[in-house]
């Protein structure tokens, strides 16, 4: 089935207000050509060729973990937190192995007024959590409170800030009208976030002893945690989806070493890794019966200049300087080869991405002369870089020795991170940094307008209003087309005078037993081993 | 120059001083307690005084000024120097080492006590093992010198000491957990609240890559010992007098060889205490080394004061049942106490 057509289906779906599965079932009982391209048919074979088998003590090794992990269905700390907040926790909707927004969630119904600033929200029927409670309106309201609540600091709700915490109406047992600030196109992307994870009224994982159980509606209980070492999470028996999951029971473990976490793997100690190092990819597929699973992300590590500081404010010398990159060897060199060429522009697995923009080369000779134009034809700067994710501090050397070309002197700085995270922070004129996987509008609202938390480049301009008049058009606007029309001209505001050199974009690089099944190869995720299987529930052993 | 050696003196005759092999076992531990005390503002000092914010440290990108302000307040930052130390220094005779500054915040206490069992465990099996096992390599070196058991094991301990524990860990990972053999496995994969006398085939390769790394030193200085005492006057005597050659070695000539060798024996101990940061991060095995990796890098100050006095107090006890050992196993020194 081809992405167009399923997002007609999920339009479709929208407008009746039921889900695109619940769409294609009644296509399909109906014996409606819904699928013409056979996609159905397509369906039905996937499904004969797979067919899972339940059992089993599923064993995984996640990379990084410390003292400081914690189990939230709504926020993270640590990488293998992510892991744990998806065996437990489920949101509304979710994100398909395309990066596409689809109502596979919680929410059977998630459908906007003609404005787009009322939106409600029937949850589907009969979905229990981990205690015994049934999963209703009131839940819902609970868990978008609390993901607002300035004091939490939750990381989920940075995202929402259009919700209006007065505004939300619960209207019957499963639904909930939520009345927003202002219109809000993003309210997907943002409540399908795997940090928005619904949780029972009166939810609080930090209340030790106090009769509030960290449950979700997830496929797997908790059964025991111990920050910095492990989890161990028992099959969910009241799961909602048919047959899911496949495993009695999944073990967490924190390896915060890149060869215990390797070695592992090897003999045979766990089932699946995440993030091996670039250099071990061979030793691993070497193997009989161990294999590297490799997906790409819309991860980033960029180059940041701010635009409102010598020498960057000059709007020659970020484009000289976006010019001086070549961004083929620097994601050979800084990635091993494991990732996407970028083309100063973020979020690539969104469907409203620019593809139109042309791919930006290098060429020193154009560089050098807008150097000249701006009186920089020497011109020495300091970046500022520290060890946070693959591809920083990798990416800065890079990028120094290719400036020599143009006869730009690039010192990189490499701070240790309580430096690069201080008082400085956000101020350094020239630095890295890194961001997750998102869609366009999200990823403005998180760092590219005045008002997001992490906005290294200072974009926009003060003086320049356009960039701003666009993005609050742009969350106005439901119709999707026109919406891209608009986010377009602000990626080509960007993509022209922005302060980001975006480079590339790392791959995923995990580790399985092939005993293991149900692995899908290319999952654009935003975590690893196919969001974790989207909570343990989509692997089996084979 | 003069009257403060007279003032010693008589400091001497007003305060008696403890005599006797009890006397200086009372001296040393005081010392040692001073040491520790001494150690105790090093550890302070170096985590909580110096220059930089210990809470913006902490929170990195999280940093807002209420965090801040709420962080500073937990770990008294606000106060002077000297009262943040006297109320960490209070804390710790009282038994309370502060709360985890990470995740759910709970005591240091419980955080790295199952911790100090993993480790101590490891340390302990691998101290029962390359103790005598180096003692004995020594003596009957030193007994066959310059023959081939003493040429072999020079060049093996020589070889095994040149090469830094990771190295040696990491080889034995590759020689009989993953890639040449693999009936041991690779990691030390203990859960929580499991303890690890449980699961054995877990220990063997953090045991053997710890007693690789301290046996040779052992071994390489009771041997040296052990030559010099077998040339001396009285074993000729033992041996003119026609005993056994095993009971030369073994009841004479060993308990004066080991003296010099308590001290090494000591300090590579003491080194177990440090070494197995290294030979547990590794072998993923959660001993205190891995917390206090862990600890260092989230910034988790009353963690890492805890595990710093923690591992300085076990050199210091180390050192000073050394030093007793030493003056029990000498009837020279001890008679010189007298």
């Amino acid at each position: 089935m081809r992405e167009d057509e399923l997002d007609r289906i999920d339009e479709e779906a929208r407008q009746r207000g039921i889900s695109r599965e619940e769409l294609l079932k009644r296509a399909a009982v109906a014996g409606l050509a819904l699928a013409g391209s056979g996609g159905l048919a397509q369906i039905a074979r996937a499904g004969i060729a797979a067919t899972p088998k339940r059992g089993g003590q599923f064993r995984v090794g996640v990379a990084g973990g410390s003292s400081s992990d914690i189990i939230d269905g709504q926020d993270i700390v640590t990488n293998p937190d992510q892991a744990r907040l998806m065996a437990g926790f489920e949101t509304l909707v979710g994100f398909d192995k395309n990066f596409k927004l689809k109502f596979n969630g919680l929410a059977e119904e998630l459908s906007p007024n003609k404005k787009g600033d009322v939106w409600t929200i029937r949850v589907r029927h009969g979905i229990e959590f981990h205690n015994g409670k049934t999963l209703g309106a009131e839940d819902v309201i609970y868990s978008l409170h609390r993901l607002i609540d300035p004091k939490l600091k939750l990381f989920g709700g940075a995202a929402l800030s259009s919700v209006n915490p007065h505004g939300m109406k619960k209207l019957d047992k499963r639904t909930v009208r939520l009345h927003l600030k202002h219109p809000d196109a993003t309210i997907l992307d943002a409540l399908g976030q795997y940090v928005a994870g619904i949780v029972p009224v009166g939810y609080s994982p930090h209340a030790i002893g106090k009769a509030k159980p960290n449950v979700g509606t997830g496929p797997y209980k908790l059964k025991s945690f111990t920050p910095g070492q492990q989890s161990v999470h028992v099959r969910n028996p009241n799961y909602w989806r048919h047959g899911q999951p496949y495993f009695d029971g999944v073990v967490i473990i924190d390896f915060p070493d890149d060869t215990a976490r390797v070695n592992a793997l090897l003999g045979g100690q766990v089932d699946a890794i995440t993030n091996i190092p670039p250099a071990q990819v061979g030793i691993v597929n070497g193997r009989s019966g161990r294999k590297v699973l490799e997906s790409p992300t819309a991860q980033w590590t960029p180059l940041c200049m701010r635009v409102d500081t010598a020498p960057f404010n000059d709007a020659r010398v970020r484009k000289a300087m976006r010019l001086i990159a070549d961004r083929p060897q620097m994601v050979k060199q800084a990635l091993s080869g494991h990732g996407h060429v970028g083309n100063d522009m973020y979020a690539p697995f969104d469907t409203a991405y620019d593809h139109a923009l042309p791919q930006r080369h290098q060429d020193i000779a154009q560089a050098k002369s807008l150097l000249k134009a701006a009186g920089q034809t020497h011109l020495t700067v300091d970046l500022q870089s520290t060890n946070g994710a693959l591809g920083m501090n990798e990416g800065a050397q890079v990028f120094a020795q290719q400036a020599r070309a143009a006869g730009v002197k690039v010192n990189v700085k490499i701070l240790d991170s309580g430096t690069f995270y201080g008082a400085q922070y956000l101020k350094w004129p020239f630095s890295t940094d890194f961001w997750g996987t998102r869609n366009y509008l999200s990823q403005v609202a998180a760092g590219s307008i005045p008002t997001s938390p992490y906005n290294e480049t200072h974009w926009p301009d003060a003086a320049d209003r356009k960039f701003l008049t666009l993005y609050r058009e742009a969350l106005r606007t439901i119709n999707r087309k026109k919406r891209y029309e608009i986010e377009h001209e602000m990626m080509k505001l960007e993509y022209d005078h922005g302060g980001y050199i975006i480079w590339g974009f790392s791959n995923f690089l995990d580790g399985y037993n092939t005993k293991l099944r149900g692995l899908v190869p290319g999952w654009k995720g935003v975590m690893q081993l196919n969001n974790f299987g989207s909570g343990f529930r989509t692997f089996w052993f084979g | 120059m003069s009257t403060v050696a007279a003032g010693f003196e008589r400091a001497r005759g007003i305060v008696p001083r403890p005599r006797g092999v009890w006397g200086f076992v009372l001296r040393r531990v005081l010392l040692g307690l001073l040491t520790l005390f001494l150690v105790s503002i090093v550890v302070f000092a170096a985590t909580q005084t110096l220059p930089g914010d210990a809470a913006r440290a902490f929170l990195g990108r999280n940093a807002t000024p209420e965090s801040l302000a709420t962080l500073r307040k937990q770990l008294h930052l606000n106060e002077p120097v000297v009262s943040q130390y006297l109320h960490w220094l209070g804390g710790i005779f009282r038994g309370d080492l502060g709360n985890s500054l990470t995740g759910s915040q709970q005591p240091v206490t419980s955080v790295i006590g199952a911790r100090i069992e993993n480790s101590g465990v490891l340390m302990l099996i691998a101290a029962v093992i390359s103790v005598p096992l180096s003692i004995a390599l020594g003596a009957i070196a030193a007994r066959r010198r310059d023959g081939v058991f003493d040429h072999t094991t020079s060049i093996v301990l020589l070889a095994l000491a040149a090469l830094p524990e990771f190295v040696t860990a990491i080889l034995l990972v590759v020689l009989l957990g993953t890639s040449l053999f693999h009936f041991l496995p690779p990691v030390s994969l203990i859960p929580p609240g499991g303890h690890p006398w449980n699961y054995p085939k877990e220990l063997v390769l953090p045991v053997i890559a710890l007693v690789f790394a301290v046996t040779p030193y052992i071994a390489r200085i009771m041997r040296a010992s052990m030559i010099e005492v077998l040339e001396s006057d009285y074993v000729e005597m033992a041996r003119l007098k026609g005993l056994r050659e095993q009971t030369v070695l073994w009841r004479h000539a060993l308990p004066n060889g080991i003296a010099p060798a308590i001290q090494v024996i000591a300090l590579n101990l003491a080194y177990l205490a440090g070494g197995i940061v290294v030979v547990e991060f590794v072998f993923a095995y959660p001993g205190i080394g891995r917390a206090f990796v862990g600890a260092v890098h989230n910034r988790d100050l009353p963690t890492v004061q805890a595990l710093g006095i923690l591992i300085a107090a076990a050199y210091v006890f180390l050192n000073v049942a050394a030093d007793v050992a030493t003056i029990l196993v000498s009837p020279r020194l001890r008679t010189s106490l007298k």
